[in-house]
């Protein structure tokens, strides 16, 4: 049934000269939905937006919006709109004029433009901004606007091109909750461009990691952020301790992992069996996942169970999001370890030792080894 | 706040090096534009009698130029013709200048530089070079203009334009927007690339047409920059000289129908022919001049300039 995705890649690739910022992506998106492509910069999705709202064709493959091909049709043929990266209010109009402004170019009436601009803004919640110059306007109040704008063609699909990158950090975080109910209420598909992971996770129901041109993973930002599918997924989306090692022995239900600098951690083996022994591989551990003991307390010997020990370094105080930073006794390696927010660690000091375990089924590896240099976007 | 009672600056320890770092532009400035400026409109209130010693008249030349019959027509005369001068480089120099800064700035275009370089170069040439070039071109007797319009079968439209009191003025006039069209293109061409990409891309998707972006996109935009393209067209318009004088001498014929503000002032300062120079009449149209360019300048400061919003991009 194509007609219930309101939005479908076929293949779709697109070269500049020699250079492939798009390769061969393929997606379906469901009517009504919210849904990211989140990616470093330079990975191809701003390529990729553009290829959708119509300002470039891709080289092969077929883009289609709610069942119909638009290859060839010019943007503004095309139902869908866009919310730019830095807004692109137009500054000598005022606010209702830049409503109107789309709907002005389509040659309707007066009385319907009237209408439609005066139901809009008070669908995105500022009614009474009309006379307003886009200057008197504050940035959540202009990201609104821009949205207004784009909402008033009625859009069967809208691109918002990081959006939210101009604007500071507390405003960012309340705009992601704004964006997301707005969302919800107005029913538009959304396709939401960002390199900003916590962006993708809290505001999409499906997000679409790119890199290098290709599609990484598609599915949910849980399936995401707890079954990543390849070392770059891992990576880039949340946060990670990483080790490099070489596939060992198996022992029962887990494999044991050989560290390059030394030391073995144990991961779960019905999740790694295509891993064949000696394989060099990413190990991935989020900083969430790992339990922390006084030194004075060992952890009960759990089956399965990796422990270490390791000295604080940095204790990183940020109320829930608290973190703490160990140098790991046997090997020296530099782990992050999240806080429990019940402030029983509160008086954990730089130097102090403590016991770290946490459980197989946390680890994580993957063949290869990544080049370095990608980490995990910023939250 | 252990600073609180002690201003920030301490003004008598900062003097000197405030002054140091003034003082080449003030004393440069001041010698070689303020001291002449002063000093010639100081002149405009004297005459010299016979044996060259200057007398105060107080504005009696001003009364000369502006009130005696045959000063004030030729006066008047020049000045009407400098507006018309003005007016045809504002309803074509700078539209042209415009339209070809908006082609420049299309995404689409080839050969961009090209094109730009090419427009640009008659700027560069010596003022006497592309009058003495336009006179070829133009002249009924050897010029070439006849039979290039009789490529495309206008030949019978070719008149000797430069020699005619109707148009000789509007003649010299499209050879200075020919040469100078290049410069109002370049700074609004400037002014264009400075308008984000965003901008034009969301007006494309709303459904504008090219031509749609433009009026209500970037000329919007760029009109701060055409206003001041507009000021610096009518100073240079009303300072201008060499262009009349190399083609139509300083009798700025025929019959003074091509003679501006800076012929006049010429002709009046160091003579002509047999007429003789008068220095104090001189400075006295060169005040006048001042005075007119003055009224332009603070017009476009304080009406017209204030009334243009600037945009925050």
């Amino acid at each position: 049934m194509a007609d219930q995705f309101d939005l479908e890649c076929r293949n779709v690739g697109k070269n500049f000269d020699r250079f492939v910022a798009v390769d061969n992506v393929s997606l379906t998106i469901p009517k009504g939905s919210f849904f990211s492509i989140l990616g470093p910069s330079g990975c191809g999705k701003t390529t990729l937006l553009r290829m959708l709202a119509g300002f470039q064709e891709p080289t092969s493959g077929d883009i289609l919006i709610k069942g119909k091909s638009v290859l060839g049709v010019p943007p503004n043929r095309r139902p869908v709109n866009m919310v730019f990266q830095h807004l692109a209010l137009f500054p000598m109009m005022n606010v209702a004029d830049n409503v109107a402004y789309g709907l002005r170019r389509r040659g309707v009436d007066k009385a319907t433009i009237n209408r439609k601009v005066a139901e809009t803004l008070a669908r995105v919640g500022l009614p009474d901004s009309g006379p307003k110059q886009i200057s008197q306007l504050s940035g959540g109040q202009k990201q609104r606007i821009a949205i207004a704008r784009c909402l008033v063609l009625e859009p069967a699909v809208l691109l918002l091109d990081e959006p939210l990158g101009a604007l500071d950090l507390k405003l960012r975080e309340h705009m992601k909750v704004e964006l997301k109910q707005l969302q919800h209420e107005i029913g538009t598909t959304f396709v939401y461009i960002t390199h900003d992971q916590s962006e993708a996770l809290v505001m999409s129901d499906q997000v679409a990691v790119m890199n290098a041109g290709k599609f990484e993973q598609v599915g949910t930002p849980q399936d995401l952020y707890y079954n990543p599918q390849t070392a770059f997924v891992a990576s880039f989306v949340g946060e990670s301790n990483r080790w490099r090692g070489t596939v060992g022995e198996t022992t029962g239900d887990y494999v044991a992992i050989n560290l390059d600098k030394g030391g073995v951690i144990l991961a779960d083996k019905a999740a790694h069996a295509s891993l064949p022994t000696g394989q060099d591989v990413e190990i991935f551990v989020r900083p969430e996942a790992i339990a922390i003991g006084r030194s004075d307390a060992a952890p009960d010997p759990v089956p399965g169970n990796n422990s270490l020990t390791g000295t604080v370094e940095n204790v990183l105080f940020n109320g829930a999001a608290s973190s703490v930073q160990i140098r790991e006794t046997a090997t020296g390696h530099e782990m992050s370890v999240a806080l429990p927010q019940t402030g029983a660690f509160a008086n954990l000091r730089a130097g102090d030792v403590i016991n770290l375990a946490w459980h197989a089924s946390q680890t994580r590896c993957f063949a290869g080894v990544l080049p370095s240099g990608i980490e995990g976007g910023q939250s | 706040m252990a600073h609180s009672t002690r201003p920030m600056t301490d003004w008598r320890k900062a003097k000197l090096p405030v002054f140091a770092f003034l003082a080449p532009a003030t004393i440069i400035y001041t010698v070689f534009m303020i001291y002449p400026l002063l000093d010639s409109i100081r002149l405009s209130f004297y005459t010299s009698v016979s044996g060259g010693d200057l007398t105060f008249v107080g504005l009696d030349n001003y009364r000369t130029i502006l009130g005696d019959p045959g000063w004030s027509a030729t006066f008047w005369n020049a000045f009407w013709n400098n507006m018309k001068f003005f007016a045809v480089h504002m309803l074509v120099q700078n539209p042209i200048g415009i339209a070809l800064a908006a082609v420049l700035s299309l995404p689409q275009l080839k050969l961009r530089n090209t094109y730009r370089t090419l427009i640009f170069m008659p700027t560069m040439l010596s003022v006497v070079v592309v009058g003495f070039i336009w006179q070829l071109i133009l002249s009924p007797v050897w010029g070439v203009g006849p039979e290039i319009l009789d490529i495309f079968g206008l030949k019978s439209l070719f008149g000797p334009w430069l020699g005619k009191e109707g148009s000789a003025l509007i003649t010299l006039a499209l050879i200075s927007v020919w040469q100078w069209v290049g410069i109002p293109m370049m700074l609004i061409y400037a002014a264009l690339l400075a308008i984000p990409e965003d901008l034009v891309d969301a007006a494309v998707v709303d459904g504008a047409s090219h031509f749609e972006v433009f009026l209500h996109i970037k000329l919007p935009l760029v009109l701060p920059t055409i206003a001041m393209v507009s000021i610096l067209t009518f100073v240079s318009n009303f300072n201008a000289f060499d262009l009349i004088y190399s083609v139509k001498g300083a009798l700025a014929g025929p019959n003074f129908s091509t003679d501006i503000m800076g012929t006049l002032f010429y002709r009046t300062f160091f003579g002509y022919q047999l007429q003789l120079g008068s220095p104090t009449l001189g400075a006295t149209v060169a005040s006048l001049m001042f005075i007119i360019i003055l009224v332009g300048v603070l017009f476009y400061l304080f009406v017209v300039q204030r009334r243009l919003s600037r945009y925050q991009l």
